[in-house]
């Protein structure tokens, strides 16, 4: 099946999202949509899976054109779309997944679940998945769930798939996992349409290429005949630096000294310190302990036993409050869930820290919390309207930079970033790194959680590689490399 | 001149269109102007004259306010508890509770404590209700401690004390009445221009203060913060334990004064069924107002309105002659329709 997308437009109020787009996708074929948040790639498959109508343009079904006025009749033209939010309810088993909205019922009624697990099982044989159709779903890991979700959707005969940054969540085997399942669905014939940010898994599963900016097809094409730097650059509409920077800095007052931290479930027997002026790595595999940890060390994770040192002096965090008035920040993972207050204004999100600080009598000093805002709407250039708007308007950079602005306006003596770029394009990524760097220049020690390893080595001065709990080794310098943390974070020793 | 009066017209319907849309309070506000609208239609214009029509209009407003200060002031808290993802059941209890211990403290029988003490009069007073005032905020501390060091789902410890509080206090008062001084019923009786507008003033006040609190200050702020995401709030170094205790203390000290007034007003009580039902009252005027039930979203003012709302429909079905076991009905389908409206906003 072909699809056509020709001269689409969108627009929300004022707001134009997309301008004369064009998108083309054959059957078996993989093409990447790439664009940074807010270049238009979600309202064009929007568009395409049903969910939002175009205003102008037309969309072609082998040669015919088409007209969806809900996500109900893309999928009955064989359109899936696979959110990024999974669709599957964790308390039912695989098979009840699979038909959920039309279960097969016998006729007294009552569910037909012998029929319902033959048919899922069917369908996995079909697709080469080994996973039994009567597990819960609660039980599986995060690939296995995309993986249902899309034998759900190839159930019911979808012959193009959406898949809106499928490996966000996901680790090295698990991605692995799903990839080798789209090259199946690929020999089948089915198209892909394949949105995500991380452009190696582009350069390794994708056939085509399609990247817009600012709402514009700004390129398309084989992805055999670019590197990834190009892709990159054609993204920001500029060059962005990949390589590390070599860095001198002051490093020998020391900010953080933990000793065998214990806690006997997440992490054991963790022992390290960060230097004033430092940018220190943690990474490691999802599931490695490392958040746990320092959600201990700030106050707001597992009780421990071993030391903490902070500025020379033992300390043990009763609470986050404690953690910030002695100058610990903390960026946390997961920016929805742990971050951003929903109901709030840009302004109020980006200032809760420091409202304590700011206040006379227990009132909020206004002038001083705008003032204070909008020095670091400046610094870190967040891009918004009016600092009263929903947080929610803002794009996932700027979301992310408001939630740093909050962190950096108390003047931390140590800032723990948590995937700091998670969810975050290519641009805003950069400037990302540059703030952290600049920091560290100014002489506040750092710590960067993440699990890519070229963030790691992008950024980091020296990073510990965490396996299981325990910290397996550590690098620095030349010996920074992908291939050497890869090894210790798979829990292989260096020599 | 001319010329704009048709381009003014239009532009009014839109704006009213773009205001009910966007702004919650409004839609609130509209929905009790029509209240009052059909409440004045209701009252009649069967009088002698202007002055005698005002002066019952009036009359029947200031019976209102009276009659729901107490609830209104209650509601206030309850605001703030609702906004913190929170629920409180025990207000009602808690009322019971502060009152019979303002009467056994102001007693002027043979039992009364503060009188067997010497102390009589105003002294006796301050000390009664600084003391009232004291035991609903520790109450309100209790069930905080209880949510937050207990971890137990608000819905849970507030039935718990809910159930304590009432029946503790039956236990202890029974068959005991405490005579209540009539000096100690100028607090809700001192009169202005002829009118017992004191439980009026307090909500106004207390209105105007939360209103102030909720807005600018750090708490009030913070209140909104843990509503609408705990864990954030808790990981941007807020101590949400001690916000969450402290909105089920100022809860507590609000029903204590909402008990004060009550006592005042009424000089007696009946322990097994004053204040039951105020809970749900109190829900149900924040609910109107314009707040969410998931946390994170509201406002004082929508509160005051929601009170308002509930209340002048009252008022419309008494005058209405509509029987009184029909009338909790149309406080369900008030509930039920604010909700629905303020649904219909969000998606359109």
């Amino acid at each position: 099946m072909n699809v056509e997308m020709r001269a689409i437009c969108k627009a929300f109020g004022a707001n134009v999202v997309l301008k004369n787009v064009d998108f083309s996708l054959r059957g078996g074929e993989i093409c990447a949509l790439l664009g940074e948040n807010g270049a238009g790639k979600s309202t064009l498959m929007n568009i395409l899976g049903g969910v939002l109508p175009a205003d102008q343009g037309q969309i072609l079904i082998d040669g015919k054109p088409v007209v969806f006025q809900n996500p109900a009749e893309s999928l009955g033209a064989g359109i899936a779309f696979i959110h990024q939010e999974l669709n599957l309810i964790n308390d039912l088993p695989v098979y009840e997944n699979m038909f959920i909205g039309r279960e097969l019922k016998q006729r007294n009624g009552l569910l037909d679940s012998r029929r319902m697990i033959q048919e899922t099982q069917a369908v996995f044989d079909r697709l080469g998945v080994t996973l039994d159709p009567k597990a819960m779903v609660r039980d599986l890991d995060a690939s296995y769930k995309q993986i249902v979700e899309i034998s759900r959707a190839m159930m019911m005969n979808a012959s193009i798939l959406i898949m809106d940054e499928p490996t966000s969540s996901l680790t090295g085997p698990e991605i692995a996992r799903v990839f080798e399942m789209m090259r199946a669905l690929k020999d089948q014939g089915v198209g892909i349409v394949f949105i995500s940010h991380k452009l190696k898994e582009v350069m390794e599963i994708c056939d085509r290429y399609t990247i817009l900016r600012d709402g514009c097809m700004v390129a398309e094409g084989k992805v055999s005949d670019v590197a990834t730097d190009d892709l990159a650059r054609m993204m920001v509409g500029h060059d962005i630096r990949t390589t590390a920077l070599q860095r001198k800095r002051d490093t020998r007052r020391e900010i953080l000294r933990v000793e065998k931290l214990t806690d006997h479930h997440n992490y054991f027997d963790v022992s390290f310190s960060v230097h004033a002026g430092e940018v220190l790595g943690i990474t490691g595999l999802l599931g490695d302990g490392r958040s746990e940890l320092f959600l201990s060390i700030f106050g707001a994770g597992t009780d421990y036993t071993g030391q903490v040192y902070f500025e020379g002096r033992p300390v043990r965090m009763r609470s986050t409050t404690q953690a910030l008035e002695m100058g610990i920040g903390y960026l946390p993972r997961n920016r929805k869930e742990n971050a951003i207050l929903k109901d709030m204004n840009i302004l109020e999100n980006g200032s809760i820290v420091t409202w304590p600080r700011i206040a006379r009598f227990g009132f909020i000093n206004r002038l001083l919390q705008e003032k204070q805002f909008s020095a670091q709407v400046k610094g870190l250039r967040i891009k918004l309207e009016r600092p009263t708007d929903p947080i929610i308007n803002l794009s996932g950079g700027n979301q992310q930079k408001v939630v740093l602005a909050k962190w950096l306006s108390s003047n931390p003596k140590l800032l723990i970033l948590d995937n700091p770029t998670q969810g975050v394009d290519v641009g805003a990524k950069e400037e990302i790194y540059d703030i952290i760097l600049d920091l560290a220049d100014e002489g506040v020690a750092i710590v960067v959680l993440s699990s890519e390893a070229q963030e790691v080595i992008r950024v980091c001065d020296r990073a510990l590689v965490m396996y299981h709990g325990v910290i397996q080794g550590e690098v620095s310098g030349e010996a920074m490399t992908e291939h050497n943390i890869m090894r210790l974070a798979t829990g292989a020793s260096l020599s | 001149m001319d010329a704009t009066v048709p381009v003014k017209r239009q532009s009014f319907l839109t704006w009213f269109r773009t205001m009910w849309g966007s702004r919650p309070l409004f839609s609130t506000f509209i929905a009790l102007l029509v209240m009052i609208v059909l409440q004045t239609l209701a009252l009649g214009f069967n009088y002698p004259s202007f002055g005698a029509w005002l002066g019952a209009w009036l009359q029947n407003w200031i019976n209102i306010l009276r009659n729901n200060a107490g609830i209104g002031i209650i509601s206030l808290g309850m605001t703030f508890v609702i906004i913190s993802g929170g629920i409180e059941l025990a207000v009602g209890s808690t009322l019971v509770a502060v009152g019979a211990v303002i009467m056994m403290l102001i007693d002027t029988g043979p039992m009364g404590i503060l009188q067997n003490m010497g102390i009589t009069g105003v002294p006796a007073y301050a000390i009664a209700i600084l003391l009232a005032l004291v035991l609903g905020t520790l109450l309100g501390e209790f069930t905080g401690l209880l949510i937050t060091r207990g971890n137990l789902p608000p819905f849970i410890a507030t039935l718990g004390t809910m159930k304590i509080f009432r029946s503790v206090t039956q236990h202890f008062m029974q068959g005991y009445s405490p005579v209540v001084p009539r000096g100690f019923l100028s607090i809700a009786s001192f009169n202005i221009a002829g009118q017992l507008l004191m439980p009026i003033i307090y909500w106004i006040i207390l209105a105007v203060v939360l209103h102030i609190v909720f807005t600018r200050t750090t708490f009030g702020r913070q209140v909104i913060a843990v509503g609408s995401n705990e864990r954030a709030t808790r990981l941007s170094g807020v101590n949400v334990n001690t916000i969450k205790r402290r909105v089920y203390a100022l809860t507590g000290l609000l029903v204590s004064i909402a008990a004060v007034v009550q006592v005042a007003r009424i000089g007696a009580m009946d322990y097994a069924n004053a204040g039951s039902g105020y809970e749900m009252d109190a829900i149900s005027a924040v609910i109107v107002g314009g707040t969410s039930m998931a946390g994170g979203r509201g406002t004082i003012m929508g509160t005051v309105l929601g009170t308002l709302i509930i209340a002048v429909m009252n008022n419309l079905l008494n005058l209405m002659g509509v029987p009184p076991f029909l009338r909790e009905a149309f406080k369900g389908v008030i509930v039920i329709g604010a909700v629905l409206l303020q649904r219909k906003e969000k998606t359109s």
